[in-house]
């Protein structure tokens, strides 16, 4: 094959078309939540949000990013949540809620909270509800070839297919710190196919399938939290 | 034309070669067949934990304050953890919320008085990074003694302090250095590990909880 040289505009014009399209194109997501409410909630002034992953598991951790996501969109939502960093937390209450020593029911918070410097604390930061994220995002899919070469002027030139999905499945239980009670438990989960077809420019179109996980589950723990039942 | 086929160890490799990206794809193969140089620096918090009514002794010793692991894991390259500087913040810290008095001393033998004296030892470090255990953790176990001895200079106890910390590969960029980073991140935990056990099980050590007795009395 003849290698092409590229004039400099046409390759600004291939660059930016992939950037764009990435931009621009996104793959379908369909996402599910529910809601098990066992006790009232309800938020008053002053009284702040924790949203923070288990890490105790040696498998299946929840994503960082996951747990910052939640934690910032329910200070985005119509009606914005008083949200503490989850790092903030834990440093706060360093060492009751450390991956391996941290309550894992709700019984056990009581017996941390009972500790009356760890309850002078929490008074201190106003911290009123925990909310413990559990799940992951995973691959449960992929097939497709994409080829790429490079021709002169450093263009990469690709032709094929590429598909995958993703899988989205988390849960957050909802403790009501001031009562030591589990309020509920809100759900959800997400699945979408991502393709990359490609003739010369290869053009993603992503599914954003965390990210509607975390839309979805943040809104309805916005919901949960905020309306009294 | 120039048609390339990369046989990438990892699958950040596999997805850059999927998408075109050659050259990120090489970039990553070569990160992928480095190890890391590691310096870890913290500050873990000060335990919120009730102070033993002791008036204590603490001295550190040079494996705490300058140890550096250095280990080479084949087909994975040469790794290098620092963890010397901050380890002596992380056990001043925690010595000084769990007992009402600590006297930072010179030598065992310089008791200045003191109930106890408390030598933290560092016994070992061990690490493993995702490629080594087929798993998504970078981990990181350390294994502390703490030497307790009398005000006579008797030893009264050492008790074991294991620390554990991992990171989770996933939460590190496309174009991260993740091996630098998760080993730096799972060092963090672990040592955050032991300042928490440290400080919620030591007091429950006999030998601890006979001095606080004893000094009560």
């Amino acid at each position: 094959m003849k290698a092409i040289q590229l004039p400099a505009t046409l390759r600004a014009l291939i660059v930016g078309a992939i950037g764009i399209c990435a931009a621009s194109l996104s793959g379908c997501v369909t996402a599910t939540v529910q809601e098990v409410r066992e006790a009232e909630t309800g938020m008053t002034e002053g009284d702040r949000v924790v949203v923070i992953g288990r890490r105790h598991k040696t498998r299946s951790e929840t994503e960082t990013d996951f747990i910052d996501c939640v934690s910032d969109q329910l200070t985005r939502n119509r009606e914005p949540v008083n949200v503490m960093s989850e790092g903030e937390f834990v440093d706060s209450v360093f060492p009751w809620f450390e991956p391996l020593v941290a309550p894992l029911e709700v019984d056990d918070l009581s017996h941390v909270i009972s500790k009356p410097l760890v309850a002078e604390r929490i008074d201190e930061i106003g911290v009123r509800y925990l909310v413990w994220i559990e799940g992951h995002t995973e691959r449960t899919a992929e097939a497709g070839r994409l080829t790429c070469n490079v021709i002169s002027g450093a263009i990469p030139a690709c032709i094929g297919f590429l598909t995958w999905d993703n899988d989205s499945n988390y849960e957050a239980s909802i403790w009501d710190v001031r009562t030591g009670i589990n309020a509920g438990r809100v759900s959800t989960e997400a699945s979408g196919t991502s393709f990359v077809p490609a003739v010369v420019v290869p053009i993603p179109i992503i599914a954003r399938v965390r990210q509607s996980a975390c839309t979805s589950l943040s809104d309805q723990l916005q919901a949960f939290l905020v309306s009294e039942s | 034309m120039n048609a390339r086929t990369v046989n990438a160890p990892t699958q950040k490799c596999m997805v850059a070669v999927r998408l075109g990206l050659l050259p990120v794809a090489v970039a990553f193969a070569a990160f992928g067949c480095t190890g890391a140089n590691v310096v870890v620096n913290t500050v873990v918090p000060s335990p919120l934990v009730e102070s033993l009514p002791l008036r204590v002794g603490v001295f550190f010793d040079e494996s705490l304050r300058g140890y550096v692991h250095e280990e080479t894991v084949e087909d994975h390259g040469d790794f290098r953890i620092e963890l010397g500087s901050v380890q002596v913040p992380v056990f001043e810290r925690a010595f000084d919320a769990l007992f009402e008095e600590t006297v930072a001393l010179s030598s065992i033998e310089a008791t200045d008085g003191v109930a106890a004296v408390i030598v933290p030892v560092f016994e070992q470090l061990q690490f493993s990074i995702p490629a080594q255990t087929r798993g998504q953790f970078f981990e990181v176990w350390i294994k502390y003694r703490i030497d307790v001895f009398g005000s006579d200079g008797e030893l009264l106890t050492s008790w074991a302090l294991p620390a554990y910390g991992k990171s989770n590969e996933r939460n590190f960029g496309f174009m991260e250095d993740s091996k630098g980073s998760g080993l730096t991140e799972a060092s963090v935990w672990a040592l955050r590990d032991a300042a928490a056990h440290l400080s919620l099980y030591f007091p429950r050590v006999p030998e601890v909880a006979e001095l606080v007795q004893g000094g009560q009395g």
